[in-house]
């Protein structure tokens, strides 16, 4: 009589992409509202971004349970950041938090795969990308998730960053206006969700900069 | 002991003069980080207490935020300390709950009910008035702390025994435009005036935060004593 093993597994996949940009003044981030599991779709109307601070918007894709449990406690941390200091988190502060946080469960990590996307102290936009247990890196642009592999040799030819080993260290922001970098967001969804099963219904874009958060709406194929 | 502070620098005497003293070994001035600097006055092994605390939360916050802490709430979480005289802490909790549950409770009980029930919470305020000289995003700042753990944001501060005069002093002689030379030369002529003995580079300590933390060599204190 063979062993029982346990067949229950405490993560879960329910896919989807995640996107930003970061310009000389803003800062575009996007991701799809599909959220599945295994071959069906639970909901074709799901948000994967958060609004951590003034500055600082989160993307996430993976198991969204570990996601909003991600969301929650960053959103408490902040709260009481903003109590103990009188301001607002800036965004590069924001993703050491972020990075320290997933790396305090290493040994039981959030299956979340992450952007975070925002406005620094000087208003320029910056773009923070992770693994799954806070190696973080700040970059010019970045995706994340089931679409990812679709999406980021796309964005490398368009937006080719110069490498971060170069000296002296060169502005990783692309020179692209906004209304550029939100149509080369949606050119390269509408790309992914042809091929990725887990990417469509509707791409939610938010666009952060001096005047503010604005959001918007794309249809994809539902297929 | 006379201190005194002035937005972006500060200078401290040392104690009464004793031959077999050595004088290098009286730090009244300390860092606290890089952008923050820390002088003392009352019972200094409390205040060393203070000033690792300090050091403790402002390297904490730059693990978690990777930015430098402001200069007001390092002087938070300093005050945040002051006060936790006379109640247990929540940690010192945690610890008696195992000691009581471990040991022969007949032997303990007596020890448990005084003192470790209590928690082992500090039993004194700590006797020591600080000056917190730093610079952050909101430019230089000073703030003073005092036992009872309440701050206020100030100009320039005199703490030690010959502050009320020297405080005085500093109203007449301060404005908020002055130059960088004139903060060195104003403290350090008002400490001439409170202290007794003369002023050499070797019984008094200046240090500036503009914008990073710097004790003053005991050559670059005579350039400023000369100046006098």
């Amino acid at each position: 009589m063979t062993k029982q093993q346990a067949n229950w597994s405490p993560y879960d996949f329910n896919g989807g992409t995640c996107v930003a940009v970061a310009g000389a003044d803003y800062c575009v981030i996007a991701a799809d509202t599909r959220m599945s599991t295994g071959y069906n779709i639970l909901t074709r109307d799901y948000s994967k971004i958060c609004k951590l601070a003034d500055k600082s918007l989160l993307a996430s894709s993976g198991f969204q349970a570990d996601v909003r449990a991600l969301q929650k406690n960053l959103e408490a941390r902040h709260q009481i950041y903003q109590h103990q200091h009188n301001k607002q988190m800036s965004c590069p502060a924001m993703a050491q938090l972020l990075s320290n946080t997933l790396y305090y469960k290493r040994f039981f990590p959030y299956y979340a795969f992450n952007v975070l996307g925002g406005l620094d102290n000087e208003g320029k936009g910056c773009v923070f990308t992770y693994d799954a247990v806070g190696s973080y890196e700040k970059v010019g642009y970045s995706s994340q998730g089931s679409g990812s592999k679709l999406i980021m040799p796309f964005l490398d030819n368009q937006l080719k960053s110069p490498s971060p080993l170069l000296l002296p260290a060169q502005d990783a922001v692309t020179p692209l206006s906004e209304l550029e970098a939100i149509d080369l967001v949606k050119t390269a969804f509408a790309s992914a969700t042809e091929r990725d099963i887990y990417t469509g219904d509707k791409l939610e874009i938010v666009v952060l900069n001096r005047e503010g958060i604005r959001r918007e709406y794309m249809e994809l194929r539902k297929d | 002991m006379h201190l005194v502070n002035k937005l972006s620098s500060s200078g401290s005497s040392r104690p009464f003069p004793v031959p077999s003293r050595e004088p290098s070994s009286v730090e009244k001035i300390v860092e606290i980080d890089e952008h923050i600097g820390c002088a003392m006055s009352g019972l200094i092994a409390d205040a060393c207490t203070l000033v690792e605390h300090a050091r403790v939360e402002t390297q904490n916050h730059r693990f978690s935020y990777g930015e430098p802490m402001t200069v007001e709430s390092t002087t938070q979480a300093l005050c945040d300390l002051a006060l936790r005289f006379g109640e247990g802490d929540e940690e010192s909790m945690a610890n008696t709950d195992f000691l009581l549950n471990n040991c022969a409770s007949r032997l303990w009980f007596p020890l448990v009910c005084c003192g470790l029930r209590k928690g082992m919470g500090v039993s004194r305020p700590f006797g020591v008035s600080l000056l917190i000289a730093g610079h952050d995003e909101n430019g230089p700042s000073l703030y003073y702390m005092d036992p009872s753990g309440t701050f206020w944001q100030c100009g320039a501060k005199a703490i030690g025994s010959g502050s009320e005069g020297a405080d005085s002093s500093l109203q007449e002689q301060y404005g908020k435009d002055l130059t960088l030379q004139e903060t060195e030369t104003i403290p350090l002529s008002i400490l001439k005036q409170v202290m007794e003995e003369k002023v050499t580079p070797n019984n008094v300590d200046i240090a500036k935060v503009s914008p990073n933390y710097h004790l003053y060599s005991p050559s670059e204190a005579e350039a400023v004593i000369a100046r006098l």
